[in-house]
């Protein structure tokens, strides 16, 4: 473990300096059991509070402690389990939240609220305090009579002062008093990256990603690596193979912000997809350049679709003035007067336009996945600076083509290729530092809602779950991640050069222009880890709902090859129809064939480019791929329902498109009876089924073994309490945990359990070290065929005859509930 | 296959254009068996049949069609394909009465008449019409149907039409009702073993009344109906009620008992009195009952007069009128048309509000009965409109019996069978268009959306799923069950007495709609069970109240933000006079203002929240803005553009299912090895719905209701692409290219 008895000793000493000011011993930690991160400090703290819990973790009030440190304000609950001394900090408890993330303070007295802030002053005591939360979670907290009217006081001024909303510098004490500390920064610098995930930032990881594709006929460049030609593109970038790099070099100029058309996806039908920025036309062309760019946006195939998402999709101000009003409308706001009456909420839904721009999206990338089937061509997005919409679609037409973008490790690997290395600007979009507030808008979160769109019609055909998104969702409003603090990857490496052992910068950064004055020289940067390394956000047993226990029938297969594509019903005169070399326009659902679509075929551009080597398409084409939209989402045999490789094509009808509850409606004070709570003294149905099969097949392995299978390893799984059947709701339910124990102690289902079982089963999985960084999809397959496949197993053990002498011991173990 | 690419009746111009006669189709195959008709059931008569009629796929944005035989019986209007039904499909779901293509005459909701491209209402005045070119039959459970007369023989395409039109819109007397001959012609059935409390004898009521511990009286006098012939033949009343005053107004006024709380209060239901003429005489009648109500437990009432604080029952009719036309689409385009508006058109049809204030008040009315303890009577005009629907849904939410299947039969039977609501008059099984004295009204329906809403909002707290309810509404239209069939027990008895000397023989053996096994098979039966209710725990049954839990929470709660002044009446305070009463308004939102009945409301709710939540014990619904949903399995079942393939609840379900069987065969090969101890954890299961397993992708969102044989022109993406795609012309040209492209993509 990192965090030696230096460590200890250093929170000891932050926690006797700060809890001295309340007479408090330096043992405070060992005494109300809040764990603190190494060098946290405690600023104040509320006994006898109570918690109000959501029905999902089972309704009802949580009594215990209430903390507000200089990161977060905590609460720990009464007989909660000792903490581990020796596990990994963990930056926020299951009930505690972070003081960025906090909007709103509001305070309740016996006959008014109030909203707080740093400069208010409070003339009663708060009777109850209410945190409103920017990833739209409402806290709510409730003073005892017996908690001292000072602590109540006190803790509602100090969270409202160390909030600090919106003021810029706030985010990098935060930072600091995060993840500044030595410790921290050791433990961080120490942490292993998730090996199970694609990261897009080497070289290696981009043929990866093309091998696994089965992507034949491109090559990655390392042209981009000292972020010359292009300033917020990757280092590398995929492009044709036939393209060299000194021709590709020319093609930056004919691009805004030098963001040509690169290599994103092959579909399994063998279509690429490409994504590109607008064109310069202001640059003067060449005949090589234009041969050139043909190369690089044809790709090898005989047709270029572009399909151009600057017009019919929301503009970023759209999205946000939308995201905007829907905050208000879920977020019921006790300090604000005004509310939206009950017959009207939908009408008022409806006129955020948040879920028309939620179609708007799924239905462009409905069409491109259409498109891509038809195989034998390429698509190119392209967006006047393809760094926002450009995301959307991209990552979402993957996610419904690509049964490994609808894993945990494969959605990962899809954002970081898609979003982080694409430089998606997510530290002016987030606006963490409020000095972009032109800039702001939630798209994003636009496409975590679309995938929750998708993945609330299709549940079963998701590897990850509800809880997963719901987990990035809030992630992205911790300034903490360097997947978000950045715009870009430059911006990211060169800020990591402060780290050991990370990349080095190339001396080619110096020549750059400095980048934004207003970004630090040097920075006392602390480490940011990357949003994926969640065990640092999320217990075990959270991040166990991450994913799902019942796999899907048909297991994706790991590698696809480009060509699943038999082509057996592919017409001869099908692929002549479509002229080779035609370049289409697919904009507002229509196709067309412009002129001046590429830059060389304007005519008011020098006349002796206008004659392209290529012929001009023919209109005959066009019905044809108009109808090959049309024709889609329909499974082109009975036998293709099995298929993993349908798409996943989202209805889009009104009825169709939902409102994502457990997210935008979680917090909503009266609006809290969404999913089916959880009784908190019996366990849910499902659980008790799921811990039924797991003893089933514990009894069959001693009964076949003939001994006990204590030392066997197996693999725990939970349903989630939360199973809310009804998709309606839009939510889904079957979450496990797969606690790394070898114990099989059944986890106990939420904080709300009795916390007497929660005690007894959770000491095992703490002892047993640090929770595996793996995620569990790697090696998931293999379980899950243990547990729920229907080959294996059961079959399997089948082998072992059973022994009659077996005599089953009549106490299988405490582990057995 | 015989299918033709068809034109709409949409188009302006006929644009489909048949190269071949009806003469020729006949000619290709084999002469077309004359005898063709569905599977009889008993007692059913054929009135007419034409052939061949085009029945248009509804899904189909091509209009395309099957041919067959359209029949119209005394039960049915029957569609019988020449095509065989494919074999690969499995029916998951048959109903064994009435098969996809038939329509119970009952079911009927409204038929238009195609007319040179023009859609027309046909009423009864049209009959004498010429026929029409194409029908449209609209469906109460919301199917539609289009069938295209122009390729019958002239005088068989008028007769069938006249003959549906004729049964369908006719008012026409209660005797001609299908379940009459199909009682007499089938054979009595042994004896079903019959869970259901039919709550039509005294030991029935002697016994709920020992369920709930109630003591009051129960009046055997009315067993010839001599007392009110709208009472049932045995019911409960306060013990202060005398003889003399039950005979008074015959039945007005009378409060009936319909539960008891384990406190000791009850809620009763009464009907108000007719206009007071003598006033010393009606209010001292009324006085007298409110006494002895009180009497029944510490001497509290609270009388609430849903007339004047819920929506009339024209009121919600009108509203669902409004809200089912969204459901009932002739064309696809209509529906795409609607998509961008779609919460607010079905916001303002104000179905869904209405659907929130009741389960408001019943929440109001748990909150007396709960938290206050007081007697609460429930007043009507009739007395069996909204007062079924308040008590039905306060027994739901504040006793977990009536959460079971058999115990929300028993409800049903209850409250709105022996308690004599007008089904036969609400839901308009006779066609009677004089609205004054029999107007129409789903309140059923609204009764089972309330239930539905609680369902979909506390799914393990009940024991039926959604299916069962969809079911259930369908039920009411299908004239065999003796259950939706009359107005009240005095009809009920007296009409089958009267048909049974008719026929010269035994008592009538109508079955009632709780008999699933007349309509589905065990199979089918299993996906009425929800596989998640939580089983009361044996070692539970004794303890009533709530189980506190073990630490950490605290039932009794501090004064909070919504603590609000000691409430004013918002039910009569009627200790005293009626003189009191005040006119209550609606409330619109529970947080208006602090002051107001509904913060109080709300703070019962808030309180009642604050608990663990416990299956078995008071459950309350959730009532803002976005907890009202549209139930999407029964609106939305039939329309193809909304059904998710392989997703949806059904995809849950089925892996539920995969859980379900795993175990179960996990302790079969126990078994078989014999080492498997039973043991007092392990869990009592049911059998779930096997069938589903493994079959999750190829189930569509609107399992088990439609079937999944129709997908293969289903659009994917439903905006303006296509429909700017379907108006133009090219799409004639485009069709039989159609099949190509799906081929290539």
């Amino acid at each position: 473990c990192t965090i030696g008895s230096a460590g200890l000793l250093q929170i000891r000493h932050f926690g006797e300096r700060i809890m001295n000011q309340s007479g408090l011993h330096a043992r405070g930690r060992d005494m109300f059991g809040l764990c603190c991160l190494p060098g946290e400090c405690v600023l104040q703290r509320a006994v006898l509070v109570r918690k109000k819990l959501s029905p999902k973790e089972g309704g009802g009030w949580l009594s215990g402690t209430l903390f507000c440190t200089h990161f977060r304000v905590a609460f720990v609950p009464q007989d909660s389990p000792r903490a581990d001394d020796n596990a990994d900090p963990v930056l926020l408890g299951d009930h505690d939240v972070a003081l960025a993330s906090i909007e709103k303070v509001v305070a309740v007295g016996p006959s008014r609220t109030k909203l707080v802030t740093p400069n208010s002053s409070l003339k009663f005591t708060p009777e109850e305090l209410v945190l409103y939360c920017r990833d739209l979670q409402v806290l709510c907290f409730l003073f005892d009579r017996l908690t001292p009217d000072t602590q109540a006081v006190e803790i509602t001024y100090t969270i409202a002062k160390t909030y600090q909303p919106l003021k810029p510098g706030t985010i990098l004490s935060f930072q600091n008093a995060a993840l500044g500390s030595i410790e921290m920064k050791q433990f961080l610098s120490n942490r292993r990256r998730d090996p199970g995930m694609n990261w897009f930032e080497s070289s290696a990881d981009w043929e990866q990603e093309l091998e696994r594709t089965g992507a034949t006929g491109w090559r990655v460049s390392s042209v981009n690596d000292r972020f010359e030609m292009s300033t917020s593109l990757s280092r590398f970038n995929v492009v044709p193979q036939k393209v060299l790099d000194t021709e590709l070099k020319k093609t930056f100029a004919h691009f805004n912000e030098g963001r040509i058309p690169r290599w994103c996806w092959r579909h399994p039908r063998g279509s690429d997809l490409l994504r590109m920025a607008s064109f310069q036309n202001n640059i003067y062309h060449e005949k090589d350049d234009i041969r050139n760019l043909e190369l690089i946006l044809f790709g090898g195939q005989p047709q270029c679709v572009v399909v151009d998402l600057g017009e019919e999709m929301p503009s970023p101000a759209d999205l946000q003035l939308a995201h905007t009003r829907l905050r208000a409308l879920c977020l019921g706001d006790i300090s604000s007067s005004v509310s939206v009456p009950d017959d009207k909420w939908l009408s008022t839904l409806e006129g955020t336009h948040w879920l028309d721009y939620i179609r708007c999206c799924l239905r462009k990338a409905a069409e491109v996945a259409c498109l891509l089937r038809r195989g034998h061509l390429t698509v190119v997005l392209q967006e006047s600076e393809d760094r926002d919409m450009n995301c959307v679609v991209s990552s979402l037409v993957q996610v419904m083509c690509d049964p490994h973008c609808r894993t945990v490790a494969g959605f990962q690997g899809l954002v970081q290729k898609e979003w982080v290395m694409a430089g998606h600007r997510f530290l002016s979009r987030i606006n963490y530092h409020r000095d972009s507030d032109k800039e702001e808008a939630p798209i994003f979160l636009l496409f975590l809602d679309c995938v929750w769109q998708l993945w609330a019609q299709f549940p079963a055909r998701f590897q990850l779950t509800e809880n997963y998104l719901l987990a990035l969702h809030d992630s992205l409003h911790l300034p903490l991640f360097s997947t978000f603090l950045a715009n870009c990857q430059r911006e990211r490496c060169r800020r990591s050069q402060h780290l050991p052992q990370s990349y080095t910068p190339v001396n080619g950064l110096r020549e750059l222009p400095r980048g934004s004055a207003e970004e630090p020289v040097d920075p006392p940067y602390p480490p940011y880890p990357p949003v994926w390394d969640w065990s640092l956000q999320y217990s075990g047993q959270r991040r166990a709902l991450f994913s799902q226990p019942v796999c899907q029938p048909c297991s994706p297969v790991p590698v696809l090859n480009g060509n699943l594509n038999t082509n057996t019903n592919m017409e001869p005169n099908w692929v002549s129809d479509g002229v080779p070399g035609s370049v289409f326009l697919l904009s507002r659902s229509s196709f067309s064939c412009p002129s001046n679509l590429l830059p060389w075929r304007s005519g008011s551009g020098s006349g002796s480019y206008r004659k392209s080597h290529r012929r001009a398409p023919s209109s005959e084409s066009l019905p044809a791929l108009e109808r090959l939209i049309k024709a889609c989402g329909q499974p082109d045999a009975p036998q293709d329902f099995h298929d993993p490789h349908q798409p996943l094509i989202p209805l889009l009808l009104g009825p169709c498109i939902r409102i994502w509850r457990n997210c935008y409606l979680r917090g909503a004070l009266h609006a809290q009876a969404f999913t089916h709570p959880m009784s908190s003294n019996s366990r849910h149905p499902v659980e008790r089924l799921a811990s039924e099969v797991e003893h089933l097949r514990e009894r069959l392995a001693q009964a076949s073994t003939g001994r006990p299978s204590n030392r066997k390893r197996h693999e725990h799984r939970r349903l989630d309490s939360n199973l809310n059947q009804n998709a309606n709701n839009g939510t889904f339910l079957f979450s496990s945990s797969s606690s790394s124990s070898s114990s099989s102690s059944s986890s106990s289902s939420s904080s709300s359990s009795s916390s007497s079982r929660t005690s007894q089963q959770e000491s095992p999985c703490r002892v047993s070290g640090r929770p595996p960084t793996a995620p569990r999809y790697r090696d998931g397959g293999g379980k899950h065929t243990f547990l729920f496949g229907h080959q294996g197993e059961p079959q399997g053990s089948q082998r072992y005859a059973p022994s009659p002498s077996a005599k089953l011991p009549k106490n299988s173990g405490p582990q057995l509930n | 296959m015989l299918s033709l690419g068809g034109g709409g009746a949409k188009s302006t111009k006929p644009s489909f254009v048949s190269y071949v006669t009806p003469e020729e189709i006949k000619s290709e195959k084999e002469p077309p068996k004359k005898e063709k008709h569905p599977d009889l059931l008993p007692g059913e008569v054929i009135f007419c049949s034409a052939d061949p009629v085009l029945k248009h796929t509804q899904d189909d944005l091509s209009q395309r069609g099957i041919f067959g035989t359209l029949l119209c019986t005394n039960f049915r209007v029957s569609f019988v394909s020449d095509e065989t039904p494919l074999e690969e499909m499995t029916q998951h779901f048959k109903n064994k009465l009435y098969g996809e293509n038939d329509i119970p005459l009952m079911c009927v909701d409204n038929i238009y008449g195609v007319y040179d491209e023009k859609k027309k209402l046909i009423t009864k005045g049209m009959l004498k019409n010429k026929c029409p070119s194409k029908m449209i039959i609209h469906c109460k459970d919301l199917r539609v149907f289009q069938f295209c007369l122009t390729y019958t023989k002239e005088e068989d395409a008028k007769k069938i039409f006249q003959g549906i039109a004729h049964h369908c819109l006719e008012p026409k007397s209660l005797k001609c009702v299908f379940a009459f001959s199909y009682a007499a012609s089938s054979s009595p059935e042994v004896q079903r073993s019959q869970r259901t409390v039919m709550f039509d004898s005294k030991e029935d009521w002697t016994q709920e009344m020992k369920r709930t511990k109630a003591n009051l009286r129960i009046v055997t006098e009315n067993e010839n109906f001599e007392f009110s012939m709208r009472l049932p033949k045995f019911f409960i009343i306060p013990a202060a009620v005398t003889d003399e005053d039950i005979s008074k107004f015959p039945g007005k006024g009378l409060p009936v008992w319909c539960w008891s709380h384990h406190s000791g209060c009850a809620m009763f239901k009464a009907s108000t009195l007719p206009v007071p003429q003598e006033d010393g005489l009606m209010q001292g009648y009324m006085e007298r009952m409110l006494h002895a109500v009180a009497h029944t437990h510490l001497y509290s009432l609270k009388l609430e007069d849903l007339s004047e604080t819920l929506p009339t029952i024209q009121d919600i009719q009108q509203s669902y009128n409004k809200f089912k036309q969204f459901f009932l689409i002739d064309n696809s385009t209509d529906f795409w048309v609607s998509d961008v508006k779609w919460f607010s058109t079905l916001e303002n049809t104000g179905w869904l509000d209405i659907i929130r204030q009741c389960l408001q008040k019943a929440v109001e009315v748990v909150e007396c009965l709960e938290k206050e303890n007081t007697n609460v009577l429930i007043m009507e005009e009739e007395g069996s409109d909204l007062c079924c629907v308040i008590s039905s849904l306060v027994q739901i939410m504040l006793d977990p019996h009536f959460r079971t299947l058999t115990g929300f039969q028993g409800l049903v039977q209850k409250e709105w069978v022996a308690g004599c609501h007008a089904f036969l008059d609400r839901c308009n099984h006779l066609y009677q268009k004089d609205k004054e004295c029999h107007s129409p009204s789903p309140v059923f329906l609204l009764f089972l959306e309330c239930v539905w809403q609680m369902v979909q909002q506390h799914s393990p707290a009940f024991q039926f799923s959604e299916t069962y309810l969809t079911v259930l509404s369908d039920s009411i239209h299908v004239p065999i069950f003796s259950t939706f069939l009359f107005n009240s027990a005095y009809q009920r008895e007296s009409t089958m007495k009267a048909e049974a000397q008719h026929l010269q023989r035994g008592p009538l053996n109508c079955p009632a709609v709780w008999d699933w096994s007349v309509q589905f098979d065990c199979k089918a039966q299993e996906l009425f069970i929800n596989p998640l209710y939580a089983d009361k725990l044996k070692q539970d049954k004794a303890i009533r109240k709530v189980p506190r839990a073990k630490h950490q929470r605290q039932l009794s709660l501090p004064s909070s933000a919504f603590k609000t002044p000691p409430k004013k009446g918002f039910f009569k305070d009627e200790t005293e006079s009626l003189k009191k009463m005040l006119r209550v308004k609606r409330i619109s939102r529970w947080m208006a203002s602090p002051d107001s009945p509904a913060a109080a409301t709300r703070e019962f709710y808030e309180t009642w929240q604050r608990r663990p939540l416990d299956y078995h014990g008071l459950l309350l619904p959730c009532l803002d803005g976005p907890a009202m949903r549209l139930w999407m399995q029964r609106y939305l079942r039939w329309i193809p553009e909304v059904q998710i393939l392989g997703g949806g609840p059904v995809a849950i379900t089925s892996m539920l299912a995969e859980l379900l069987s795993q175990v179960q065969d996990l302790r079969r090969e126990l078994d078989m090895r014999s080492c498997w101890e039973t043991e007092a954890e392990s869990l009592q299961l049911r059998p779930g719905p096997l069938a589903l397993t493994r079959t999750s992708l190829r189930l569509s969102s609107s399992f088990p209701f439609a079937s999944n044989r129709n997908w293969t022109f289903k659009p994917a993406i439903p905006t303006s692409l296509l429909q700017s795609l379907m108006v133009t012309d090219r799409l004639a040209s485009q069709e039989d290219e159609t099949n190509e492209v799906i081929s290539l993509v």
